[in-house]
C-alpha cells in the first residue's frame, strides 16, 4: 500500500479489553479500545553510518527525499510497498524498528539501476538497497540470501584456485542452500546438452572436474585478495558493532566477494 | 557644488551608499541611531558571513573604517532625523543633535528588526534557557566561546534548528519568507558540526530555500560533508522533562508524530520590518508596503525609489535581504540620488 494511503493505526497497536476495571469502575465493552501511540521517541544515530559503511551505501547521506527513486522503480511498479525513498529516510533518521518491518521486501531490488539515473543527488539508491539488504543479513535479521550463498561459493573457488569450474559451483551452491543435486530441470538440461555436446569438450570438462586445475602462481594473488577481503570484513564488523560476522567462513572466503562495480552476474540467481 | 545626500542608517547598505557617493566626490550625511556604525552584522555580533565566510567584524568593519575616514561623509552617531521636508533637490532636515541640514536627496537604509521569538511562546524561547536564536548562536561563535548550552555551559550533543520562526506564519502576521534563514541555518549547522563533531544537528523545515548558488555550498554541503540531518516537520511545541528539551511535531515524510529530546533548540529567526518604520514613515512621508516594510517604487527604471520623489531606499528596509544584495541596492540608490542632486546645483536649490 502506498505510504500516503496507509492507515495511521496499526492493528497491533489497537488494545481492546473484554473486561476492564479502571479505578473500580467497570469499563468493559468495545468502546474501551485503546490505541498505542506510534510516536518516534529517539533516533538511532548509528544506523546511517552502518549502512554507509557497506558497499553501495556510501552516498546515502546525500538524499533529500524527492522520491525520484521510488517513482522510477521497477519493483515499486508491481509492489507499492517497495519504497526506496522511504527506507533511505528510515535509515538516515535511524528508525530501525520501522525499517525491520519491511525486511522481507527490501531484498527484492532487481538492480535495474533506473533509480541510479533518476537520482538528482547521485545517492545511488540501488547501492543503498544492496547495502541495506546486506546489513539485514549481517545483523541476523534475515537469513542469508541465495545470491549471497552463490557469491560465497563462487568467491571461495576463485580464491582457492584462481579459476571457476561451473559444475563445482552449482554443486556447492546446491549443497549450501540444501537443494538436491538431481533436480528435474537440471537433469533435463544436462540430457539435452549431452545430446549435441562435442566429445572433446566433454572430455576436457571431465578432466577439469577430476583434477581441478589451478592458475599457475596463484598463491600470491590469493594472499593479496584474502588480505583485502579480511580487511574489508573487519571494517564492516567494526562499523556494525559486530564481534564476528554472522557468517564466519573458512579463511579467505568473503561474505561479500570483491568485484567490479556494475558486475551483477551473481545477483541474477535471485 | 551639489547638495549633500542624507543617508539614514549605518548598516551595510548605508555604508555602501556613503562610500559609493564619496568615490564620485559627492558629500553625504550619514545618520545612525546607535552609537556605533555597522548595522545588524556588527551590533548583533554576527560571526562568519554568507557567502564569503569572512568574519563580520572584518568585512563590515572594513566598510565602517573607510566611511569614517572619508572627508566627504559627515557621520552623526546616536542621532535620528526629527524633521524632513521640502522638494527633491531642496530638502530640509533637522537632526536630533540639533543640526539643521540642507540636502538634495535622502536614502533610507534603515534595515530590519530581528524577529522576537517571544512571540512564538509554544517554541519555548524565554521559558527554557537552552532555547536560543540564530543571532545568539552567531554571538556564541563570534565571541570565541563556542556553542554551549546557556543553562550550564555544557557542549550540546543534540541540537535542533527550527526554521521559519517568525516567517511564513499568518498566525503572527508575518507572511513573508525571510529569505536568508535557511542559508544561515545551514551555515550555523556546519559551524557546530565542525566545532563539535560529536554533536548531532537536526534541521526541522517546511521547505529549504537556500536560493541560487547557496544550494550546493550550503544546503548540499551541510548534508554531504557535515552530515546535518533535515526533517520535514513544523514543530508543534518545545517543552522540557526537567533535564532535556523535548520537541514535538510530525515527521511528515513518514507520517509519524515525533517527541524527541534535544540539548539545545535554535530558532532561525526571521527579519521583521524595522520597529521604527511607522515613525520613519511619518517623519519622511513615504508609504509602507503591506507587510510593513518600506514600499518600493519602480522596480525596473530608477532603482531604489520610494513613494516620495527624491527619497530613496535600499537594503533590508524594503524586505528581507542579504548583505551583498543590500550593498548592491545601496549603490544603485546612490547612483539615482547622485543623478538627482547633480542636476540641481546647491546655488540653484537655495
Amino acid at each position: 500500500m502506498p505510504i500516503h494511503e496507509q492507515s495511521l493505526i496499526r492493528p497491533e497497536n489497537i488494545k481492546s479489553h473484554e473486561k476492564l476495571v479502571l479505578d473500580g469502575v467497570d469499563v468493559s465493552g468495545h468502546w474501551s479500545t485503546f490505541i498505542a501511540p506510534r510516536v518516534v521517541t529517539d533516533y538511532n544515530e548509528r544506523l546511517e553510518e552502518e549502512i554507509a559503511a557497506l558497499p553501495g551505501g556510501e552516498h546515502i547521506h546525500r538524499c533529500w527525499q524527492c522520491g525520484s527513486c521510488t517513482n522510477s522503480c521497477t519493483v515499486n511498479a508491481v509492489n507499492p510497498d517497495f519504497n526506496p525513498r522511504y527506507w533511505i529516510y528510515l535509515v538516515r533518521m535511524g528508525m530501525e524498528s520501522e525499517l525491520l518491518r519491511d525486511k522481507e521486501i527490501i531484498w527484492q531490488c532487481v538492480s535495474c539501476h533506473k533509480c541510479t539515473y533518476a537520482c538528482p543527488r547521485d545517492v545511488v539508491p540501488e547501492g543503498v538497497m544492496k547495502a541495506t539488504a546486506h546489513w539485514l543479513e549481517l545483523k541476523g535479521h534475515t537469513p542469508k540470501s541465495k545470491s549471497m550463498h552463490f557469491d560465497e561459493e563462487f568467491s571461495e573457488q576463485v580464491f582457492a584456485t584462481g579459476k571457476i569450474e561451473e559444475g563445482r559451483i552449482i554443486r556447492g551452491f546446491f549443497a549450501r542452500t540444501g537443494q538436491p543435486l538431481f533436480q528435474e530441470w537440471l537433469v533435463e538440461m544436462a540430457r539435452r546438452i549431452a545430446r549435441k555436446f562435442p566429445i572433446k569438450l566433454g572430455l576436457l570438462m571431465g578432466i577439469a572436474a577430476l583434477i581441478r586445475p589451478r592458475t599457475r602462481g596463484w598463491a600470491k594473488a590469493r594472499d593479496a585478495i584474502s588480505e583485502y577481503v579480511e580487511e574489508q570484513q573487519a571494517k564492516q564488523r567494526d562499523a556494525l558493532g559486530l564481534v564476528e560476522l554472522a557468517s564466519s567462513e573458512l579463511p579467505g572466503a568473503a561474505t561479500k566477494r570483491p568485484r567490479d562495480r556494475g558486475d551483477h552476474g551473481a545477483d541474477d540467481v535471485r | 557644488m551639489s547638495q549633500p545626500i542624507l543617508i539614514v542608517g549605518g548598516g551595510p547598505a548605508g555604508l555602501a551608499a556613503a562610500h559609493a557617493l564619496a568615490t564620485v566626490g559627492q558629500r553625504s550625511v550619514l545618520v545612525e541611531k546607535e552609537q556605533r556604525l555597522g548595522g545588524a552584522p556588527i551590533l548583533s555580533g554576527y560571526a562568519k558571513l554568507v557567502p564569503s565566510g569572512e568574519w563580520a567584524k572584518d568585512a563590515i568593519g572594513g566598510m565602517v573604517g573607510r566611511v569614517e575616514s572619508s572627508s566627504l561623509v559627515a557621520v552623526h552617531k546616536g542621532c535620528t532625523v526629527q524633521e524632513f521636508g521640502g522638494e527633491p533637490g531642496a530638502f530640509k532636515a533637522r537632526l536630533s543633535d540639533g543640526a539643521p541640514l540642507d540636502i538634495g536627496a535622502a536614502i533610507l537604509c534603515t534595515g530590519f528588526t530581528h524577529f522576537d521569538s517571544v512571540n512564538k511562546p509554544e517554541w519555548g524561547f524565554g521559558t527554557f534557557p537552552d532555547v536560543v536564536t540564530t543571532t545568539q548562536v552567531e554571538q556564541m561563535i563570534s565571541s570565541g566561546k563556542g556553542v554551549r548550552c546557556p543553562s550550564d555551559g555544557r557542549k550540546p550533543q543534540r541540537v535542533a534548528i527550527l526554521l521559519c520562526v517568525g516567517s511564513r506564519d499568518r498566525q503572527i502576521g508575518r507572511e513573508w519568507c525571510s529569505k536568508i534563514c535557511c542559508t544561515v541555518s545551514c551555515n550555523i549547522a556546519m559551524e557546530i558540526r565542525e566545532a563539535l563533531p560529536d554533536c548531532h544537528v537536526y534541521i526541522y523545515y517546511m521547505d529549504i530555500r537556500t536560493f541560487g548558488l547557496y544550494e550546493t555550498s550550503y544546503y548540499w554541503r551541510s548534508q554531504e560533508e557535515f552530515k546535518v540531518k533535515y526533517i520535514k516537520a513544523r514543530i508543534a511545541e518545545v517543552t522540557s522533562d526537567g533535564k532535556k528539551l523535548i520537541i514535538k511535531g510530525e515527521d511528515t515524510l513518514v507520517k509519524r508524530p515525533i517527541t524527541i529530546p534535544f540539548d539545545m533548540v535554535i530558532h532561525a529567526i526571521g527579519m521583521d520590518p524595522n520597529v521604527d518604520n511607522g515613525a520613519l514613515a511619518r517623519t519622511f512621508g513615504f508609504a509602507l508596503e503591506r507587510h510593513g516594510f518600506i514600499g518600493k517604487g519602480n522596480s525596473y527604471g530608477a532603482l531604489g525609489e520610494t513613494s516620495r520623489p527624491g527619497l530613496f531606499v535600499a537594503g533590508a528596509a524594503t524586505g528581507p535581504e542579504t548583505i551583498d544584495d543590500s550593498i548592491a541596492q545601496a549603490k544603485a540608490a546612490a547612483m539615482t540620488a547622485f543623478a538627482l542632486v547633480s542636476r540641481v546645483p546647491a546655488a540653484a536649490a537655495a
